[in-house]
């Protein structure tokens, strides 16, 4: 009898986790497959407004989804404009997820200072005993100025040791750089 | 003092009546502790067979939740539910989930800082960056800086560990120009990981070439320790000492590879070539060359 009890709660546990798994791939896969343009984000925050004010049964207030969204927005935007990295777009899409590892497809693009770029990478995070272990398979970078022959060296060699890190902050220090040296032709100009 | 043996075996010791009447309340004392026990021993494994029941309606039910979510999943990867958020009524989506949408999106977008290296987030008096360390693809330990900005840029607080030179790098940097002071430091930090990193990797996976311990200091910029190399079917020991001596760099500028004095001359061969090997390249993939070189 508590043999068949104990199995019992086996199964349980096992559905329990599965159902909580596929939520979250079908909450991703939603996610992942919708579009919003700026437009629609703001008439959304009015719209929402306007239904709390006819005192419709929300729980919780716009305001706070509202001073949510500023909040990171806000942090976004500080971090673009400090590092010089701006995202034009971003493109996630989960391409594997279970109990203890995730697989995302990336696609960003953007620019740093002036050197535009287009990068394609697979993130793979693995759950240990105490922490998140991320590693970057897969890379792939196109850059706009990629005639250049020591700019290609670099991304090919970046590309094959999946090197990202290193590619933002070589990029960062390079644009500025470039930046740098471009005023100073132009003012002497 | 009660017999404990069954009735028919003392009708022969009856003695009077009341031998006799004890002994008969003393019979219908164990017949009713007997029927008491079987009667708790049913209700238990009643309460059992109710519970297993209740558990075996519970995994049924669990079980359609789950198949319905299938369903839905594998619909949505066939494209039939369409753009919209919201299932409900996937041609107008509600403006909460608009927001919603676009909060989830913007914090996918700061995750994505994380792997630049610098991340960060505005506090009410400052901001509190995030330095990611990693080596080639896989990203290690992140490190964080609570920085205050008035009346001048100062930490409050921060996860760097001790023997990173901070105070030296934030007095050269600090109040003049944070983005040069967060990219020494992540100079720093990145090359300690990578050197840590390297240690980890040759501990982990070539545990067996190394003899006794590998020696290293907290800022793993000084390792000593023994490895064996076969040569002509015999086994060498080598001893090793590498100094990092620039500290944003995770590779040595000081290898030193030493034999016993009595080892062949071939051995001291090997030895020069090791030694210019580990200056040039990571200490994992320099031994990973070995075990595909020398097969003897």
């Amino acid at each position: 009898m508590d043999n068949s009890i104990c199995q019992v709660y086996e199964e349980i546990q096992s559905l329990e986790e599965e159902i909580k798994l596929l939520a979250e791939k079908y909450e991703d896969n939603q996610h992942e497959s919708t579009f919003f343009s700026d437009e629609e984000i703001v008439m959304s925050i009015k719209s929402f407004q306007r239904e709390f004010q006819r005192g419709s049964k929300a729980h919780e207030s716009p305001s706070d989804l509202k001073s949510e969204l500023e909040s990171l927005e806000a942090d976004l935007s500080f971090l673009m404009k400090f590092t010089g990295i701006q995202f034009t777009s971003h493109y996630k899409k989960t391409l594997e997820k279970t109990k203890n590892r995730t697989v995302q497809k990336h696609r960003l693009s953007g620019n740093c200072h002036s050197l535009s770029f287009q990068l394609e990478f697979q993130l793979l995070e693995i759950q240990n005993k105490e922490s998140v272990s991320a590693v970057i398979t897969d890379l792939s970078i196109i850059m706009e100025s990629g005639e250049d022959s020591d700019m290609s060296k670099f991304v090919s060699s970046t590309e094959e040791h999946g090197n990202l890190l290193t590619f933002f902050r070589s990029l960062s220090s390079y644009a500025e750089w470039y930046e740098h040296r471009r005023c100073t032709f132009l003012h002497f100009k | 003092r009660l017999p404990s043996r069954p009735p028919h075996s003392w009708r022969g010791k009856m003695e009077g009546g009341k031998a006799y009447s004890d002994g008969v309340f003393a019979h219908l004392e164990m017949l009713e502790a007997r029927a008491r026990e079987a009667a708790v021993k049913q209700e238990e494994m009643e309460q059992q067979e109710e519970k297993l029941a209740r558990l075996k309606a519970r995994v049924q039910e669990l079980r359609l939740q789950r198949d319905e979510l299938r369903a839905k999943v594998e619909l949505q990867e066939k494209g039939q539910l369409g753009k919209g958020g919201v299932v409900s009524d996937p041609a107008q989506p509600s403006a909460r989930a608009v927001l919603e949408w676009k909060i989830k999106s913007v914090k996918a977008t700061l995750q994505v800082f994380y792997l630049t290296g610098i991340s960060g987030k505005l506090t009410k008096r400052g901001v509190c960056f995030c330095i990611s360390t990693a080596y080639e693809g896989t990203y290690l330990d992140s490190y964080c800086l609570d920085l205050l900005i008035k009346p001048e840029v100062r930490i409050h607080r921060h996860s760097v560990p001790v023997f990173i030179p901070l105070e030296q790098i934030a007095k050269k940097y600090l109040q003049t120009d944070i983005r040069r002071f967060l990219s020494v430091l992540s100079d720093h930090l990145n090359a300690y990981a990578g050197r840590r990193y390297q240690a980890d990797q040759l501990q982990e996976h070539f545990s067996d070439q190394i003899e006794g311990t590998l020696q290293r200091n907290s800022l793993c910029n000084l390792l000593i320790f023994n490895y064996n190399v076969s040569s002509k079917s015999q086994t060498f020991l080598l001893r090793v000492r590498l100094l990092y001596g620039d500290l944003c760099c995770s590779l040595p500028t000081e290898v030193v590879v030493s034999c016993a004095p009595d080892a062949p001359a071939s051995l001291a061969e090997m030895a020069a070539a090791h030694s210019d090997l580990f200056r040039r390249t990571a200490l994992h993939k320099a031994f990973r060359s070995f075990g595909s070189a020398d097969k003897s």
